[in-house]
Protein backbone atom coordinates (compact mmCIF):
# COMPACT_ATOMS: atom_id res chain seq x y z
CA UNK A 1 0.00 0.00 0.00
CA UNK A 2 1.39 3.43 -1.13
CA UNK A 3 2.16 6.13 1.77
CA UNK A 4 -0.39 8.35 0.41
CA UNK A 5 -2.97 5.57 0.76
CA UNK A 6 -2.52 4.84 3.87
CA UNK A 7 -2.46 8.64 5.05
CA UNK A 8 -6.25 8.72 3.53
CA UNK A 9 -7.07 6.04 5.14
CA UNK A 10 -5.66 7.11 8.49
CA UNK A 11 -7.70 10.62 8.04
CA UNK A 12 -10.66 8.12 7.70
CA UNK A 13 -10.42 6.14 10.40
CA UNK A 14 -9.46 9.65 12.60
CA UNK A 15 -12.74 10.71 11.55
CA UNK A 16 -14.76 7.51 11.95
CA UNK A 17 -13.11 7.12 15.29
CA UNK A 18 -13.86 11.50 16.25
CA UNK A 19 -17.89 10.73 15.46
CA UNK A 20 -17.54 7.18 17.64
CA UNK A 21 -15.94 9.03 20.28
CA UNK A 22 -18.42 11.27 20.24
CA UNK A 23 -21.29 9.30 20.51
CA UNK A 24 -19.66 7.96 23.97
CA UNK A 25 -20.48 11.60 24.88
CA UNK A 26 -24.21 11.00 25.25
CA UNK A 27 -23.79 8.67 28.43
CA UNK A 28 -24.40 10.19 31.67
CA UNK A 29 -23.82 6.96 33.55
CA UNK A 30 -19.91 7.07 32.51
CA UNK A 31 -18.11 4.39 34.91
CA UNK A 32 -14.54 3.70 34.98
CA UNK A 33 -15.44 0.99 31.91
CA UNK A 34 -16.56 4.38 29.72
CA UNK A 35 -13.65 6.40 31.11
CA UNK A 36 -11.03 3.81 30.32
CA UNK A 37 -12.96 3.68 26.49
CA UNK A 38 -12.73 7.34 26.25
CA UNK A 39 -8.99 7.20 27.17
CA UNK A 40 -8.45 4.53 24.56
CA UNK A 41 -9.99 6.08 21.38
CA UNK A 42 -8.23 9.34 22.30
CA UNK A 43 -4.68 7.09 22.46
CA UNK A 44 -5.17 5.38 19.30
CA UNK A 45 -6.44 8.97 17.33
CA UNK A 46 -3.22 10.22 19.24
CA UNK A 47 -0.57 7.64 17.62
CA UNK A 48 -2.07 7.81 14.15
CA UNK A 49 -1.44 11.84 13.76
CA UNK A 50 1.80 10.49 15.20
CA UNK A 51 2.73 7.97 12.89
CA UNK A 52 0.92 8.73 9.47
CA UNK A 53 0.93 12.92 9.80
CA UNK A 54 3.63 13.61 12.05
CA UNK A 55 5.49 10.49 10.34
CA UNK A 56 7.13 9.87 14.45
CA UNK A 57 8.43 6.69 13.27
CA UNK A 58 11.34 8.33 10.79
CA UNK A 59 12.10 10.58 13.50
CA UNK A 60 15.40 10.63 15.42
CA UNK A 61 14.61 8.15 18.81
CA UNK A 62 15.06 11.20 21.46
CA UNK A 63 11.72 13.09 19.53
CA UNK A 64 10.14 9.69 19.03
CA UNK A 65 10.14 9.05 22.74
CA UNK A 66 9.39 12.20 24.40
CA UNK A 67 6.44 12.38 21.41
CA UNK A 68 5.01 9.12 22.70
CA UNK A 69 5.37 9.71 26.21
CA UNK A 70 3.44 12.44 25.85
CA UNK A 71 0.69 10.54 24.08
CA UNK A 72 0.48 7.49 26.08
CA UNK A 73 0.79 9.41 29.51
CA UNK A 74 -2.21 11.58 28.75
CA UNK A 75 -4.38 8.62 28.23
CA UNK A 76 -2.87 6.98 31.49
CA UNK A 77 -3.64 9.73 33.60
CA UNK A 78 -6.78 10.19 32.21
CA UNK A 79 -7.47 7.04 33.64
CA UNK A 80 -5.56 7.05 37.07
CA UNK A 81 -7.35 10.25 38.18
CA UNK A 82 -10.61 9.03 37.36
CA UNK A 83 -9.58 5.63 39.56
CA UNK A 84 -7.64 7.61 42.13
CA UNK A 85 -8.85 10.84 41.89
CA UNK A 86 -9.71 11.22 45.66
CA UNK A 87 -6.14 10.40 46.12
CA UNK A 88 -5.28 13.20 44.13
CA UNK A 89 -6.99 15.83 45.62
CA UNK A 90 -5.85 14.43 49.36
CA UNK A 91 -2.18 15.24 47.83
CA UNK A 92 -3.19 18.61 46.24
CA UNK A 93 -5.23 19.71 48.95
CA UNK A 94 -2.47 22.54 49.69
CA UNK A 95 -3.07 23.84 46.55
CA UNK A 96 -6.64 24.89 45.86
CA UNK B 1 7.56 22.59 -21.80
CA UNK B 2 7.09 20.43 -19.24
CA UNK B 3 8.86 18.08 -17.37
CA UNK B 4 7.26 15.17 -15.43
CA UNK B 5 9.59 14.29 -12.22
CA UNK B 6 8.93 10.70 -10.87
CA UNK B 7 9.68 10.14 -6.79
CA UNK B 8 9.01 6.67 -5.70
CA UNK B 9 6.33 7.40 -3.30
CA UNK B 10 8.01 6.43 0.08
CA UNK B 11 8.51 6.90 3.59
CA UNK B 12 11.60 9.32 4.55
CA UNK B 13 14.66 7.66 5.84
CA UNK B 14 14.58 6.66 9.31
CA UNK B 15 16.82 8.65 12.52
CA UNK B 16 15.72 12.40 10.93
CA UNK B 17 14.38 14.89 12.49
CA UNK B 18 11.18 15.87 10.86
CA UNK B 19 11.22 19.78 9.97
CA UNK B 20 13.89 21.61 11.70
CA UNK B 21 15.79 20.74 15.28
CA UNK B 22 14.38 24.28 16.27
CA UNK B 23 10.95 23.98 15.35
CA UNK B 24 11.03 20.28 17.77
CA UNK B 25 12.34 23.24 20.54
CA UNK B 26 9.36 25.15 20.21
CA UNK B 27 7.13 21.82 19.99
CA UNK B 28 8.67 20.88 23.14
CA UNK B 29 7.94 24.09 24.86
CA UNK B 30 4.09 23.45 23.64
CA UNK B 31 3.87 20.37 24.83
CA UNK B 32 5.63 21.07 28.41
CA UNK B 33 2.74 24.93 28.43
CA UNK B 34 0.31 22.14 27.64
CA UNK B 35 1.06 19.29 30.32
CA UNK B 36 0.73 21.95 32.85
CA UNK B 37 -2.26 23.22 31.84
CA UNK B 38 -3.77 19.34 31.87
CA UNK B 39 -2.34 19.40 35.55
CA UNK B 40 -4.55 21.97 36.19
CA UNK B 41 -7.63 20.21 34.57
CA UNK B 42 -6.78 17.12 36.20
CA UNK B 43 -6.47 18.82 40.15
CA UNK B 44 -9.68 20.60 39.48
CA UNK B 45 -11.19 17.99 38.44
CA UNK B 46 -9.97 15.80 41.27
CA UNK B 47 -11.44 18.70 43.47
CA UNK B 48 -14.55 19.11 42.01
CA UNK B 49 -15.45 15.34 40.41
CA UNK B 50 -19.82 16.26 40.14
CA UNK B 51 -19.10 19.70 38.68
CA UNK B 52 -16.73 18.24 35.98
CA UNK B 53 -18.96 14.38 35.36
CA UNK B 54 -21.77 17.60 34.42
CA UNK B 55 -19.84 19.78 32.46
CA UNK B 56 -20.04 18.34 29.35
CA UNK B 57 -23.63 18.54 29.28
CA UNK B 58 -23.35 22.52 29.15
CA UNK B 59 -20.84 23.02 26.24
CA UNK B 60 -22.08 22.03 22.51
CA UNK B 61 -20.53 18.39 21.96
CA UNK B 62 -21.74 19.68 18.14
CA UNK B 63 -18.98 22.25 17.88
CA UNK B 64 -16.59 20.09 19.48
CA UNK B 65 -17.29 17.43 17.41
CA UNK B 66 -16.48 19.96 14.49
CA UNK B 67 -13.64 21.34 15.52
CA UNK B 68 -12.07 18.13 15.69
CA UNK B 69 -13.07 16.93 12.01
CA UNK B 70 -11.58 20.68 10.50
CA UNK B 71 -8.37 19.80 12.35
CA UNK B 72 -8.07 16.24 11.60
CA UNK B 73 -9.06 17.67 7.60
CA UNK B 74 -6.74 20.31 7.18
CA UNK B 75 -3.55 18.12 8.84
CA UNK B 76 -4.63 15.36 6.43
CA UNK B 77 -4.42 18.21 4.19
CA UNK B 78 -1.20 19.78 5.04
CA UNK B 79 0.47 15.62 5.05
CA UNK B 80 -0.70 15.32 1.53
CA UNK B 81 0.98 18.38 0.57
CA UNK B 82 4.11 17.43 1.77
CA UNK B 83 4.33 14.55 -0.32
CA UNK B 84 3.35 16.61 -2.81
CA UNK B 85 6.06 18.66 -2.25
CA UNK B 86 8.19 15.14 -2.09
CA UNK B 87 7.25 14.47 -5.44
CA UNK B 88 7.95 18.12 -7.20
CA UNK B 89 4.32 18.36 -7.13
CA UNK B 90 4.74 22.76 -6.28
CA UNK B 91 1.01 23.23 -7.86
CA UNK B 92 -0.71 20.28 -6.37
CA UNK B 93 1.12 20.81 -2.92
CA UNK B 94 0.35 24.81 -2.75
CA UNK B 95 -3.73 23.08 -4.01
CA UNK B 96 -3.36 20.84 -0.56
CA UNK B 97 -2.26 23.92 1.33
CA UNK B 98 -5.10 26.13 0.16
CA UNK B 99 -7.41 23.20 1.39
CA UNK B 100 -5.35 23.01 4.69
CA UNK B 101 -6.06 26.47 5.19
CA UNK B 102 -9.92 26.73 4.35
CA UNK B 103 -10.07 23.71 6.85
CA UNK B 104 -8.53 25.65 9.46
CA UNK B 105 -10.56 28.33 9.29
CA UNK B 106 -13.24 26.42 9.85
CA UNK B 107 -11.80 26.27 13.55
CA UNK B 108 -12.59 30.12 14.89
CA UNK B 109 -15.31 30.24 12.74
CA UNK B 110 -16.82 27.40 14.51
CA UNK B 111 -15.15 29.66 17.87
CA UNK B 112 -17.08 32.36 17.23
CA UNK B 113 -20.29 30.65 16.71
CA UNK B 114 -19.58 28.79 19.83
CA UNK B 115 -18.76 31.14 22.05
CA UNK B 116 -22.09 33.23 20.95
CA UNK B 117 -24.22 29.98 22.00
CA UNK B 118 -21.88 29.91 25.53
CA UNK B 119 -22.86 33.53 26.53
CA UNK B 120 -26.47 32.81 25.35
CA UNK B 121 -26.49 30.13 27.63
CA UNK B 122 -24.43 32.15 30.58
CA UNK B 123 -21.38 30.07 30.18
CA UNK B 124 -19.70 33.35 31.06
CA UNK B 125 -15.81 33.76 33.11
CA UNK B 126 -18.47 33.10 36.10
CA UNK B 127 -19.87 29.90 35.37
CA UNK B 128 -17.58 27.81 37.62
CA UNK B 129 -14.48 26.02 37.47
CA UNK B 130 -15.66 23.50 34.62
CA UNK B 131 -15.98 26.32 32.46
CA UNK B 132 -13.19 28.51 33.73
CA UNK B 133 -10.60 25.55 33.02
CA UNK B 134 -12.28 24.95 29.56
CA UNK B 135 -11.96 28.66 28.15
CA UNK B 136 -8.18 28.57 30.13
CA UNK B 137 -7.24 25.67 27.58
CA UNK B 138 -9.44 25.73 24.51
CA UNK B 139 -8.57 29.61 23.96
CA UNK B 140 -4.87 29.10 25.30
CA UNK B 141 -5.45 26.37 22.13
CA UNK B 142 -7.06 28.58 20.26
CA UNK B 143 -3.65 30.96 20.12
CA UNK B 144 -1.91 28.34 18.75
CA UNK B 145 -3.93 27.67 15.92
CA UNK B 146 -3.84 31.29 14.87
CA UNK B 147 -0.29 31.11 15.11
CA UNK B 148 -0.36 28.04 12.63
CA UNK B 149 -2.93 29.51 10.49
CA UNK B 150 -0.26 32.55 10.32
CA UNK B 151 2.25 29.89 9.17
CA UNK B 152 0.02 28.26 6.78
CA UNK B 153 -0.03 31.76 5.36
CA UNK B 154 3.56 32.09 5.32
CA UNK B 155 4.43 28.57 3.91
CA UNK B 156 1.84 29.22 0.82
CA UNK B 157 3.42 32.76 -0.26
CA UNK B 158 6.77 30.28 -0.28
CA UNK B 159 5.02 27.96 -2.00
CA UNK B 160 3.57 29.81 -4.03
CA UNK B 161 7.14 31.55 -5.31
CA UNK B 162 9.14 28.28 -6.16
CA UNK B 163 10.88 28.42 -2.65
CA UNK B 164 10.61 25.11 -1.55
CA UNK B 165 11.67 22.26 -3.52
CA UNK B 166 11.64 18.27 -3.19
CA UNK B 167 15.24 18.76 -2.60
CA UNK B 168 14.70 21.37 -0.05
CA UNK B 169 11.39 21.65 2.09
CA UNK B 170 11.90 22.18 5.57
CA UNK B 171 10.11 25.34 6.25
CA UNK B 172 6.93 23.23 5.06
CA UNK B 173 7.67 20.30 7.01
CA UNK B 174 8.90 22.52 9.98
CA UNK B 175 4.99 24.27 9.51
CA UNK B 176 3.77 21.04 9.11
CA UNK B 177 5.41 19.18 12.48
CA UNK B 178 3.60 22.32 14.62
CA UNK B 179 0.27 21.94 13.01
CA UNK B 180 0.05 18.41 13.89
CA UNK B 181 1.08 19.28 16.89
CA UNK B 182 -1.55 21.28 18.03
CA UNK B 183 -4.04 18.34 16.37
CA UNK B 184 -2.69 16.22 18.90
CA UNK B 185 -3.36 18.96 21.57
CA UNK B 186 -6.63 19.22 20.71
CA UNK B 187 -7.37 15.66 20.19
CA UNK B 188 -6.79 15.36 24.02
CA UNK B 189 -9.23 18.58 25.10
CA UNK B 190 -11.74 17.15 23.04
CA UNK B 191 -12.49 14.25 25.28
CA UNK B 192 -11.56 16.05 28.06
CA UNK B 193 -14.19 18.57 27.83
CA UNK B 194 -17.05 17.61 25.61
CA UNK B 195 -16.95 13.82 25.85
CA UNK B 196 -16.29 12.25 29.65
CA UNK B 197 -18.51 12.57 32.17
Amino acid sequence: MSEIRKLDLAWLGLVLLSVGGAALGGRPDAGLGVTALVALVMGIKVRIVCDHYLELPTATRRIRRAMYAFCYGMPIVVILTSAFGDTLARLTGALI
Amino acid sequence: MSYAITVPDSPPAAGRIPGSKAMWVGIFCEVTEFALMFAVYFIARAHHPEIFRAGPERLSLLAGTGYTLMLLTSGWCVARAVHAMRASRQSACLRWLIGAFVFGLGYPVIKLFEIRWNLAHGLDGDAGVFIVTYYYLSFNHLIHVFWGLLGMIWVMLRTATGSYSAEEYAGLESFAVYWHTTDIIWLMIFPLFYVLR
